[in-house]
């Protein structure tokens, strides 16, 4: 997510665990910047069309996640700087949120129900 | 045994609170206690763990009371560390709070800093207590042996009790090791996702990530709106394009919250440390607006920029309505939605013309214009074709080729690409397509999806119900009955008193403790409407049920089911569609439809509302089948004509209103609401079926009564209608009376009673009519009704009876009473002057009343004036064409007699005197010397035939038929006829038409 984003906007994904924005030639080459480890989204079609969606809302660039208090709020601390989504619609297939609980990563829907179930 | 720790900890709490000092008396106490068991030494440091996380949880609610534990506390870290570390300052320990990482660790009083500060460092570090507490606490009882231990036991059990607090020791100490160990091992097994899930582990609620002032601010800037994430991008380029450049791009972050429909579109949001970062990264980027500056967000607004709310779950059946394309508006019903909850598959309701509408010389290629640019084809803007269900024949008949059957059992079609199953369009639409909330579907766009294979009978109320879930509406009003459902407050009621956006303040009810009465504030999300069995509410929206009213019968959750007043059923809907109803009533309906009214179906067929619902009519057609109707398929209303006639079996005739009854069949009554055509529309009080409508033909029911009295039982006699019919039998009826015009003149005339119970009494006529009279007594103050021809009309003064006068009277025409021939100047007239003759000394109109004709009395005692006037007058008449002629002269008079009574007047008394006085000169003379002159003169006499005809004998031959005279008026015919002879044989029939005809005509 270093190099800048040329790709038409229409081609974009948002990754459903981080919310990383990508295009979809992207997440095939390079794989979520952040999850591929337990999503394997990298040259696997299959996975990025279940992991991934064309539905989102709200793009945020974020260059200092450290810093930021968005990255923050969104709980995206500690991710790759580059592009995210806040809202990212869809559901995640059951495999993949048990990848996610395997590598010690929590899933937080990003479709803003955590959100209501908190409050 | 927790809660057993939590009452006994506070006792301790408030030692170490006000006493710290007794902190080692409480542990000599644990010392002395005889009997100590094994865990006895854990049970101060569970204790104590408990004691502070309970303090934690007590922070969290009353900061107030936290602090003065916390005062405590540090008093009491104080002893402790003047007891453990005593060598250590205050001022270091402060110098401890500033660095934490320095010191490997932290003192107890920063740690209770950072309890203050940061809450989740709490539940950190409650770990790293419980290591070091036990600890601690088991130092002091293992050291300092409780006095009783040493006295009572054993030297063994000591020794014992010894082995067994190391045994604990060395299990926590392995268990310390094997927690470090798992940790290294995952640390070593996912240390190379450290960075990745940085921000997972454990979720901190969001509520603690409030931005507090050490986090950057947010700015933001107007830009073009649709263009929020091109700038997002060219910002994000930018950054990388100026990474590691002297001058980088300084942002920490920018969003964007734009969209369809979004309040936040046309902004752009860029978290900065400074605004002169943001201004300078944004500086030249296409779409932002630089011209205002950027505005600073307020702290407490941050984090609803970043607000993101839940779509809602798209389930199979709920409807959705089409955002864009040729189906936008439309509703469609989901159909699948594919597993990744994006992709949904909607059923519609094909908007298709066939190909029908198409221009077939419309080029199928783009034209190519010289300069190699292809022209743009300008599709004709025609109508959306109105929305029905898919059919092959129509599609085959211009579009076979694009059409492929399906699968070959289900009713399936391809057609130009787009599937279709069972006459709706399957297509596939993103979720971002749809429109979701507020979409309201009617109750007539559901029907359409409904009537496609199983009829209108199974309409799925419950995908309604879901659909219709998360629309909103003005749901709260002022006054509402409030229950919150979640929160921290839940299980509060009281009553609305304000509601602003989101929010609702509630004057909380009475039994609520602390709260009773305040006014508090919640977001409606959390509230919802309370109702209690019994109460009684209207359904104001969000449902197809709108402005019913009923009762609470059932209340679960936010459902309630209530009991319609107007046809008690049990309806369900949601609380917060209800309001309580101050009024009675039913559903107001605004249908353009009334109940009774009749409506026109189709060219041929009329019903009868019987039922108006909300959305639907039922009808009453006239044959009598039950439809139910949308009002849309109703073409139009028939008014109501009050005018209308019908007649019944019978042939008697019947109106609206009327009373009738089915001759056969359930011999149903009632009252006629409509008539159309050959039906007869009524309504039965009695019935409750159809609303007591039913439908029958005319020729099926009887008339019982008509409205309004009108004698109808014995019916009207359509042969005095039947011109035809009349014509006959005047002939044989005689003559009718001459029509009465104007007041009785036998008003106010004196009579006497010849018949009846009243023989004999005299009084003045107060009222007549045709054959009744109203007399006013003379000797009784009493008025009687007689028939008129049981008077006799009397003298006034003398008493004596006037013969025939009443009948003069109520025959006698025209002017003054003196020129008619028959009357007052009787004794002018020929007749009178024939007195003598039996009936001669009446007028001609007295034949009449007897209900003989003129003429007949010219047949019968004719002759008798013929021979008197013979004698005296008609030597002219009697030279010409014998006495005869004359006598028709006589009849004549008769004719004038009767023609005076409409027409003739004064001139007919002229013209009767004229046979008398001139007659031997004029009628004779004229048509004797010059028969073909007589026309003339008569012509000179008078214009009216009855007069022509008088004075010219010759001419009654024209006079046989009436038809004959209308057909030939002119003179000239009537002398065509002069011969004498033909006359006695037809008089009669001629003179008796031809009065009542003429009069009218020359009138």
């Amino acid at each position: 997510m270093s190099k800048p984003n040329n790709a038409n906007p229409r081609t974009w994904r948002a990754c459903m665990v981080c919310a990383a924005v990508q295009s979809e030639q992207q997440f095939r080459n390079r794989g979520c910047p952040n999850c591929d480890d337990f999503l394997e989204l990298r040259g696997s079609v299959d996975a990025i069309q279940d992991c991934t969606s064309t539905v989102f809302e709200g793009v945020i660039t974020l260059t200092d996640p450290m810093g930021s208090w968005v990255a923050k709020w969104q709980r995206l601390q500690g991710y790759v700087p580059g592009m995210y989504a806040t809202k990212v619609v869809g559901i995640l297939p059951n495999e993949y949120i048990s990848a996610c609980e395997n590598a010690g990563v929590k899933y937080i829907p990003r479709d803003g129900s955590s959100i209501e179930d908190e409050q | 045994m927790a809660s057993f720790m939590n009452q006994e900890f506070p006792d301790e709490e408030e030692e170490d609170d006000f006493n710290p000092a007794q902190q080692d008396d409480s542990d000599n106490e644990n010392d002395d206690a005889p009997d100590a068991d094994d865990d006895d030494d854990n049970v101060p440091s569970k204790n104590a763990r408990r004691g502070r996380d309970d303090r934690a949880g007590d922070e969290r609610s009353s900061s107030k009371r936290a602090q003065d534990e916390d005062e405590g506390d540090d008093d009491d870290d104080e002893e402790e560390e003047l007891e453990e570390e005593e060598e250590e300052e205050e001022e270091e320990e402060e110098e401890d709070d500033d660095d934490d990482d320095i010191e490997g660790q932290p003192s107890r009083k920063r740690r209770k800093k950072q309890r203050r500060n940061q809450f989740i460092d709490v539940e950190a570090e409650v770990d790293e207590e419980d290591e070091e507490e036990p600890e601690e606490d088991d130092d002091l009882p293992g050291e300092e042996m409780h006095p009783d231990d040493l006295q009572e036991l054993p030297i063994g059990a000591d020794r014992d009790d010894r082995k067994h607090r190391e045994l604990d020791r060395q299990r926590e100490a392995q268990l310390q090791v094997d927690a470090e160990e798992e940790a290294a091992r995952l640390k070593e097994r996912y240390g190379r996702q450290a960075r990745a899930s940085g921000a997972t582990g454990a979720i901190v609620p969001q509520r603690l990530l409030l931005p507090g002032a050490e986090d950057p601010r947010i700015w933001r800037m107007k830009c073009r709106p649709g263009k929020e994430r091109e700038i997002i991008n060219a910002l994000r380029n930018r950054t990388i394009q100026y990474a590691g450049s002297r001058d980088p791009v300084e942002i920490i972050s920018a969003f964007e919250r734009g969209g369809t429909n979004s309040p936040m579109a046309g902004n752009i949001y860029v978290e900065a440390r400074q605004v002169a970062d943001v201004e300078k990264a944004l500086n030249g980027i296409n779409h932002v607006f630089m011209g205002t500056r950027p505005f600073m967000v307020p702290m407490e607004e941050m984090p609803d920029l970043l607000k993101v709310r839940k779509t809602k779950h798209l389930e199979e059946g709920m409807y959705v309505r089409v955002r864009r394309g040729h189906y936008q508006g439309d509703l469609g019903c989901v159909d699948e939605v594919e597993a990744n909850g994006t992709d949904i598959v909607v059923r519609l309701v094909p908007r298709l013309d066939y190909g029908l509408n198409e221009d077939s010389n419309a080029p199928t290629m783009d034209e190519i214009l010289p300069n190699g640019q292809k022209r743009k084809r300008i599709k004709p803007i025609t109508a959306r074709p109105p929305p029905r269900l898919f059919n092959e024949n129509d599609a085959k008949k211009k579009h076979a080729k694009y059409l492929q059957k399906g699968a070959l059992t289900n009713n399936i079609w391809t057609y130009q690409g787009k599937e279709y199953v069972d006459g709706f369009l399957m297509e596939a639409f993103k979720i971002s397509g749809l429109q979701i909330d507020d979409v309201n579907p009617t109750l007539e766009e559901v029907s359409r999806f409904q009537s496609g294979e199983d009829g209108a009978g199974n309409m799925d109320l419950q995908s309604l119900a879901a659909t219709l879930k998360g629309s909103r509406g003005g749901d709260f009003l002022p006054g509402d009955k409030v229950e919150l459902f979640r929160g921290e407050q839940r299980g509060v009621t009281g009553r609305s008193v304000q509601v602003y956006g989101d929010v609702v303040k509630i004057k909380v009810d009475n039994n609520h403790g602390a709260l009773s009465g305040q006014t508090i504030e919640a977001p409606i999300k959390d509230l919802r409407k309370l109702f209690r069995e019994g109460d009684h509410v209207k359904v104001i929206g969000g449902s197809k049920y709108t402005d019913e009213v009923g009762m609470v019968v059932k209340i679960k959750d936010d459902r309630v089911t209530i009991l319609t007043d107007s046809n008690q059923q049990e309806i369900t809907v949601f609380s917060r569609d209800l309001r309580e109803a101050e009024d009675s009533g039913g559903a107001t309906s605004d249908s353009k439809y009334a109940l009774f009214d009749l409506v026109q179906l189709d060219a041929s067929t009329v019903g009868c509302v019987i039922k108006v619902d909300r959305e639907s009519l039922r009808v009453l057609d006239q044959t009598s089948n039950i439809r139910s109707l949308l009002p849309t398929n109703i073409s139009n209303l028939i008014e109501r004509r009050k005018n209308a006639v019908a007649t019944d079996r019978d042939g008697n005739e019947m109106k609206v209103d009327d009373m009738i009854k089915e001759y056969s069949g359930e011999q149903k009554s009632g009252r006629v609401l409509h008539l159309h055509r050959n039906f007869v529309f009524a309504h039965d009080r009695e019935s409750t079926e159809n609303a007591g409508v039913w439908v029958s033909r005319n020729t099926n029911v009887i008339t019982v009564a008509a409205k309004g009295g009108r004698a109808n039982s014995t019916g009207v006699d359509l042969t005095k209608m039947n011109p035809a019919m009349k014509r006959t039998g005047a002939g044989a009826a005689g003559m009718a009376p001459p029509q009465q015009k104007g007041r009785d003149r036998l008003i106010g005339k004196t009579v006497k009673i010849r018949q009846g119970p009243n023989k004999g009494f005299i009084g003045i006529v107060k009222d007549a009519t045709a054959d009744i009279a109203k007399v006013e007594l003379h000797a009784k103050n009493k008025i009687i009704t007689v028939q008129k021809d049981m008077l006799s009309m009397i003298d006034a003064n003398t008493g004596k009876v006037i013969e025939g006068g009443i009948q003069n009277l109520s025959l006698g025409r025209g002017g003054a009473p003196g020129k008619t021939p028959g009357y007052g100047g009787g004794s002018q007239t020929p007749a009178r002057g024939f007195g003598s003759m039996p009936s001669g000394g009446r007028t001609p109109a007295y034949a009449m009343g007897g209900g003989r004709t003129p003429a007949w009395k010219q047949d019968a005692g004719g002759r008798t004036p013929g021979y008197a006037s013979g004698g005296q007058t008609a030597y002219g008449g009697g030279g010409l064409g014998g006495s005869t002629s004359y006598g028709g002269g006589t009849s004549y008079g008769g004719a004038t007699s009767y023609g005076g009574g409409s027409v003739w007047g004064g001139a007919g008394g002229q013209s009767t005197w004229n046979p008398n006085t001139a007659g031997g000169r004029t009628p004779a003379y004229a048509s004797a010397n010059s028969g073909s002159k007589t026309p003339a003169y008569g012509g000179l006499e008078a214009p009216t035939p009855g007069f022509n005809s008088a004075p010219t004998p010759g001419a009654y031959q024209d006079y046989q038929t009436p038809g004959d005279f209308r057909d030939a008026p002119t003179p000239g015919v009537r002398n065509s006829y002069q011969t004498p002879g033909g006359f006695p044989e037809t008089p009669g029939p001629y003179s008796a038409e031809t009065p009542g005809d003429f009069g009218p005509r020359y009138d």
